[in-house]
């Protein structure tokens, strides 16, 4: 029963790893960018709590005054499309992006 | 020293001292208060001062483009961050703060400054700063201070007590002496007085030169018994101390015979209600002062054609005029020495100090209950 249990686990954290894989770091590459996007998230929304939610309403309706970036990068880039997936895969996605990227993690 | 004396001294000293002490607590807790608020103010100036010193750190970090973030430590103080919902992001302090609500505080022995802050680098919405508190101890300092002035204080309030009393003190030794002198003086006159009314032959007087006689008699009296009253006084009480068992029935029989030429020339009579043999531990002397001070008293403030009850018990002695009576006021300030309230009437006003110094003595306890237009009736009790 654990051993079912655990493979459940593995299972479910691989299938999230490859959907952050394919839903995100398909156009967004560069981990460096990933970063800095969170730097400019921490900079502006502190906590975890605001930072998830800015991150979801942005991703669910993307604007430029909803964007943290820079006006010359935005000028340049443009914004991104409105996202195609569910209220819960966004949710699990933005989890994801956090918890690999957030800042409080990396302070040692 | 006076006991009016002593009571004015302890009232100026009570009201200076109390003023005075009011007022140096008064500036001292000022002083106190004022110190521990210049206290605290330098405390958070210097924690301001590390608080912009981490921001920096803070800023120069987040803009960093590394993998990891090395958190800023300092030398002479610790701190922490804490994101927009005070959830810890990191802390070097030696232990948590509970709220971060407060803007400056102390415990342990540390104080604590917090600061929020924006933009939020590294997400730190706060930044909390703690360092060793300056050990101020001006407290004790403070204490002794203190000690010292209220000492000088009281030393200055019995110097000026003593100064404003000293016109006040020469007058009375200027009244003790004089009252020393004469009675120096009237020892020899009234020896010869009475022992020569003594010795007179009053069988072929006639009945107006009789009542001349009884009169120079009452008044010789008169003058012996204040002559012992102030030998009692200018002796310091000590003018015999011989304490035997007294029959005071017999003694209390004497007196009052002694005084009938006084009563009667008032026309006053006495009601006895003496109870044989009662016996009381006491010098001769001074208790036959106690009896005649009450005694002489009661017929002098008496009104005329009155009865004097004097009752003896084997507990108490009381003796009732009907006099004018005394208010309460009066009672209590009787046994101040030279207190007169009749000016009519002969005296030095030593009467009652004489009675409550011996009563006080023998530990007899003295009770004044006076009604006015009714009389007073005297009782002491052992």
């Amino acid at each position: 029963m654990v051993k079912i249990v655990l493979v459940l686990i593995f299972w479910l954290t691989m299938l999230n790893a490859d959907s952050f894989e394919k839903n995100c770091l398909e156009c967004h590459t560069n981990k460096f960018q990933l970063s800095m996007f969170m730097k400019k998230y921490t900079l502006k929304f502190s906590s975890e709590k605001n930072i998830k939610k800015a991150l979801f309403k942005y991703l669910k309706n993307p604007s430029y005054k909803k964007s943290v970036l820079p006006f010359g990068y935005l000028n340049k880039f443009g914004i991104k499309n409105e996202t195609i997936l569910d209220d819960d895969e966004l949710k699990d996605m933005v989890d994801i992006y956090y918890d690999k990227f957030n800042v409080k993690s990396r302070i040692y | 020293m006076y006991k009016s004396e002593k009571k004015t001294i302890f009232n100026v000293l009570a009201i200076y001292l109390s003023s005075t002490l009011l007022l140096i607590a008064t500036l001292f807790t000022s002083y106190y208060f004022y110190q521990q608020e210049q206290l605290i103010h330098n405390e958070k100036e210097i924690l301001k001062t590390h608080s912009l010193e981490l921001e920096d750190e803070l800023l120069t970090l987040h803009q960093d483009s590394t993998e990891n973030y090395k958190y800023p430590r300092f030398k002479n103080f610790k701190s922490a961050i804490y994101d927009v919902d005070k959830e810890l992001i990191f802390s070097t302090l030696h232990e948590d703060v509970k709220s971060l609500d407060t803007e400056f505080f102390i415990n342990n022995d540390k104080s604590y400054y917090i600061l929020p802050i924006k933009p939020y680098y590294l997400g730190a919405a706060y930044m909390v700063i703690e360092k060793d508190t300056t050990p101020v101890d001006f407290l004790s300092d403070l204490i002794a201070i203190a000690i010292v002035v209220v000492l000088i204080t009281i030393f200055t309030s019995l110097f000026l007590v003593k100064l404003v009393l000293k016109p006040l003190r020469e007058n009375l030794h200027l009244l003790d002496n004089f009252i020393k002198d004469t009675t120096h003086e009237l020892n020899t006159p009234i020896t010869t007085i009475l022992a020569n009314i003594e010795t007179l032959d009053t069988k072929n007087c006639d009945e107006k030169s009789l009542r001349k006689f009884q009169r120079i008699k009452i008044a010789s009296l008169n003058i012996s018994n204040l002559y012992q009253d102030l030998v009692y006084l200018l002796l310091n009480h000590k003018a015999s101390f011989k304490n035997e068992d007294l029959n005071i029935s017999n003694i209390l029989n004497e007196r009052v015979q002694y005084f009938t030429i006084m009563a009667n020339a008032k026309k006053l009579a006495f009601d006895l209600n003496i109870q044989d043999d009662v016996v009381f531990y006491a010098d001769k002397n001074k208790y036959e002062r106690l009896i005649d001070n009450i005694l002489s008293n009661s017929i002098k403030y008496t009104k005329k054609s009155t009865t004097i009850t004097v009752n003896l018990t084997s507990s108490t002695l009381s003796m009732t005029d009907e006099g004018k009576g005394m208010t309460q006021n009066e009672i209590d300030s009787i046994y101040e020495k030279y207190r007169r309230f009749d000016n009519i009437q002969g005296g030095f006003g030593i009467g009652y100090s004489i009675i409550k110094s011996i009563a006080d003595e023998y530990k007899i306890k003295i009770i004044i209950d006076s009604e006015i237009n009714k009389g007073t009736k005297v009782t002491l009790k052992w």
